[in-house]
């Protein structure tokens, strides 16, 4: 019994083989972006971009372990946007405008406060929209549609349209440096891709993540509690969201109720472009964090080879749809 | 020689797939007005031949007469403008449309503007109806329409065009006492006005209240044909058999079992209007065979006991503990297992490698949260050589292998998972002839050790070789269990297909 796979033949292997297709097209970026602007490979340049992603790929990583297991949740930027306006509130609400007193007990637990219900909130919203998905047995992309509206809606009842600041406190996570080199923000970034990988991989819950993509029946049969499964994927996305959130809102210093509302698209963008099928049974986290840095080199490369910024959008659109058909090719051959 | 008493005369019709002679120079011979049974148990030809008249299948070779005109074949619009239409098992129609929208959905009539006429639709469909003698407003919806009547919409639907020549596939399936007398009332009105009918039924005492005459197939092959009234029920089962075939397999069955062993109880299983009460045993090393037609409640029997579907009622108990699963999960904790009838929708992750669909079960029913990577390959690795599975590699996807060593890869997931219980639901369909024998194998030295085995299959003579009783379902109840020298082929058969005394009686 020998180990090696007989029945890829080159031609074929290079489209299923998602990696060096992500790999290639980073360089091909890359290459181009520093022959128009050299100052693309500059380190600080680099860092940066991984500071700019940093959050998208803590979302993605969520939403691309509940994609593998076949089901969805668009509803991950308005649920950033909801839980990012509950946590400026909440600081806000608890130490008051900058130039009042406030009391030592205020300062000391705000942000515990505001942290531990922020998560809990975010840990609400995902076993409800995983409750909801596998209890109605919807289609999952039509639910969270509803619930993206949904949430959207609260945080502007909470916000009332207007923006919440921080008034410069609670900066160090989205802006400080360790060393005055290294975002604290990509630490997080790198240890939850990290974890995700090693639950897909290694970890018997990651395993039926991948059997209930591939074939929930069968799952079932095999005894496997589907539905829990299912719930568990979708309120590791909420969490992950209301990490993203408070890292998101650290960074930008306020929080609107349309703050989050960007990274639906562009999670699910890089999770499709890293090779995850929308059907489920398919994909890793290693490559979608490949399809991250692609989606923000893209970003990072128009801005510093001087392209009007508002083309990014169309660009990513394209980018998504190449990938999409280059997959579905592929899969039929 | 054309003979114009026919209207249809099938002459040496052939037809082949990869592997398998479907039809093998098969003649039938279809006089002007009568009801023509076609039986013959799974995989006898009767489809294939059917497709054939219709159109939607194309003969190798042969000749079919039809009306005095000789044709190789026909296209299904050719059949349907030469007035032959089959009706199916399945509903052919649309739900949320009306009767009268249903029955001339091909040509709806249309008014100025080719707006659709609804009016002149529903007055054409009441004409129609009264002329059938079929009882249903056309402006209904086919929704809120009873069972029956949906079957009467189908083939009331053929007659929109003119027709000479009606197949039915089954056509009482799944109908009660009273909506066969209407069918058979207007079938035998319909015969009166010339109209000529190919019955095609497994329930062979139908074929003796509605039918003139009868042809047998088997495998590929006709027996014969006769006319209803020269023969019995039992001639019929037996053409059916045919002459004892070489068995691929027999199994050597020990009898009588060592006292004192495990004895599995199904006691009192029910769920409304599909398994009525049904209780049996099975001893420890004991093959329990379930046989019956499609449809007479032996697959979903099986999901019940597995804890997979709901039921009203039902306990599992071994060596008198209850052991009654609630949930796959409950069965596979308490050693059951269940190899379901369709692999592909129940069985594999076809675009899963060959590896995690092997451990998948032992790992829901062991608690441990990592994987064991190496141990996994090794545990996967030994059962793919036990069972001879052949695949490139552990790692290759399951959808790319073939349907035999698909099933074995099936069958090892419960084997490592070390279910004693085990049901296996159509276990070698789909499967090559050298596939099945290892199965067999498989399964008999499963016994060996002391395990138990439900085996429901549709292959009688499999259940003969290698059952040591035989359950059969008719209808959602357990109708009889064979063994011993009763336990044939043509038991099984008869009662399978609801055949008991009484009927023989009124025969």
């Amino acid at each position: 019994m020998t180990l090696q796979n007989l029945t890829s033949p080159f031609r074929k292997g290079i489209f299923m083989e998602q990696t060096y297709v992500l790999l290639v097209l980073i360089l091909a970026i890359s290459v181009v972006a520093t022959i128009v602007n050299p100052r693309f490979v500059n380190p600080q340049n680099i860092i940066n971009i991984f500071q700019q992603i940093a959050i998208l790929g803590i979302v993605a990583s969520g939403v691309g372990m509940l994609l593998v297991s076949g089901h969805i949740d668009i509803s991950v930027g308005s649920q950033i946007s909801l839980l990012g306006v509950t946590f400026a509130m909440l600081v806000q609400r608890i130490l008051g405008l900058p130039e009042g007193n406030v009391e030592p007990w205020r300062q000391a637990l705000v942000y515990p406060i505001a942290i531990a219900i922020t998560f809990g909130g975010g840990t609400l919203i995902g076993f409800i929209n995983g409750m909801t998905v596998v209890k109605s047995r919807a289609n999952s992309f039509i639910i969270s549609l509803g619930f993206s509206t949904a949430y959207h809606g609260l945080a502007l009842l909470v916000t009332g349209g207007a923006s919440y600041m921080l008034f410069g406190r609670f900066e160090t996570l989205g802006r400080g440096r360790v060393f005055h080199y290294i975002p604290i923000s990509i630490f997080f970034f790198i240890g939850v891709v990290l974890l995700s990988h090693i639950i897909l991989k290694y970890f018997r819950y990651g395993r039926f993540l991948y059997a209930i993509g591939s074939n929930r029946r069968a799952t079932h049969v095999s005894g496997i509690n589907t539905d829990r499964v299912v719930i568990q994927a979708y309120t590791i996305v909420g969490i992950l969201n209301a990490l993203a959130a408070i890292i998101l809102i650290s960074r930008v210093g306020s929080a609107l109720a349309t703050t989050g509302d960007q990274y639906s698209l562009d999670a699910l963008a890089s999770i499709i472009v890293g090779g995850v099928s929308l059907s489920g049974g398919k994909g890793g986290a290693l490559n979608i964090f490949l399809g991250v840095v692609l989606i923000g080199l893209i970003s990072n490369a128009l801005i510093i080879m001087n392209v009007n910024p508002y083309a990014r959008d169309f660009v990513i659109g394209l980018v998504i749809i190449l990938a999409v058909a280059l997959g579905q090719l592929s899969e039929r051959q | 020689m054309v003979n114009n008493d026919y209207i249809l005369q099938m002459r040496k019709i052939s037809k082949s797939y990869p592997g398998v002679r479907a039809l093998d120079a098969v003649s039938l011979e279809i006089t002007r007005g009568e009801v023509h049974a076609l039986v013959g148990q799974n995989g006898a030809g009767k489809s294939t031949l059917v497709e054939i008249i219709a159109g939607s299948l194309h003969p190798d070779s042969g000749e079919i007469i039809y009306e005095g005109k000789s044709y190789t074949h026909f296209e299904p619009w050719q059949a349907i403008n030469l007035g032959i239409q089959a009706v199916h098992q399945e509903s052919q129609l649309v739900e949320d449309l009306t009767v009268a929208e249903n029955i001339y959905l091909y040509d709806l009539p249309v008014g100025r503007g080719n707006i659709i006429d609804y009016t002149g639709c529903w007055s054409m469909g009441r004409e129609l109806m009264g002329d059938l003698k079929i009882n249903i407003a056309p402006d209904k919806k086919v929704r809120e329409l009873s069972f029956v009547d949906k079957k009467l919409v189908n083939i009331a639907k053929t007659f929109s065009r003119p027709i000479k020549l009606l197949i039915l596939d089954e056509p009482t399936a799944s109908l009660d006492e009273q909506g066969k007398d209407i069918l058979f009332e207007l079938i035998r009105r319909w015969q009166a006005n010339g109209l000529s009918i190919i019955y095609i039924s497994h329930n062979i005492g139908e074929i003796f209240e509605v039918c003139d005459s009868v042809t047998i197939l088997k495998d590929g092959k006709k027996v014969a044909t006769h006319k209803v009234s020269d023969i019995t029920i039992d001639d019929v089962i037996l053409e059916m058999i045919g002459s004892t075939q070489a068995t691929l397999y027999v199994r050597e069955k020990k009898r009588p079992f060592e006292k004192n062993k495990g004895v599995l109880e199904i006691q009192n299983y029910s769920r409304r209007e599909l398994i009525h009460d049904v209780s049996f045993q099975v001893r420890e090393g004991e093959i329990f065979g379930l046989a019956g037609l499609v449809g007479s409640g032996r697959t979903e029997l099986a999901r019940m006991i597995f804890g997979l579907d709901l039921k009203n009622s039902g306990r599992l108990l071994y060596k008198g503990q209850d052991i009654t699963p609630m949930s796959p999960y409950d069965a596979i904790q308490k050693g059951v297992g269940y190899l379901p009838e369709d692999r592909k929708v129940d069985g594999l992750l076809l675009s899963r490698p060959v590896v995690e669909n092997i451990t998948i079960v032992s790992l829901a029913k062991n608690s441990r949260l990592l994987l064991n990577l190496t141990e996994e390959r090794r545990e996967a690795l030994s059962l793919i050589k036990q069972l001879e599975i052949k695949t490139p590699s552990l790692f290759q996807l399951v959808m790319n292998l073939s349907g035999g060593n698909q099933q074995k890869v099936v069958l090892a997931k419960w084997l490592l998972a070390a279910a004693n219980i085990l049901i296996f639901d159509e276990p070698t369909v789909g499967v090559d002839v050298g596939a099945k024998v290892e199965i067999y194998h498989l399964m008999e030295s499963l016994v060996h050790q002391g395990k138990m085995i439900i085996l429901i299959s549709s292959d009688n003579p499999e259940l003969v070789a290698l059952c040591d009783r035989v359950g059969i379902m008719w209808n959602g109840s357990l109708v009889a269990t064979l063994e011993g020298d009763n336990l044939t082929e043509a038991n099984i058969l008869r009662y399978a297909m609801g055949v008991n005394d009484s009927m023989e009686v009124r025969k």
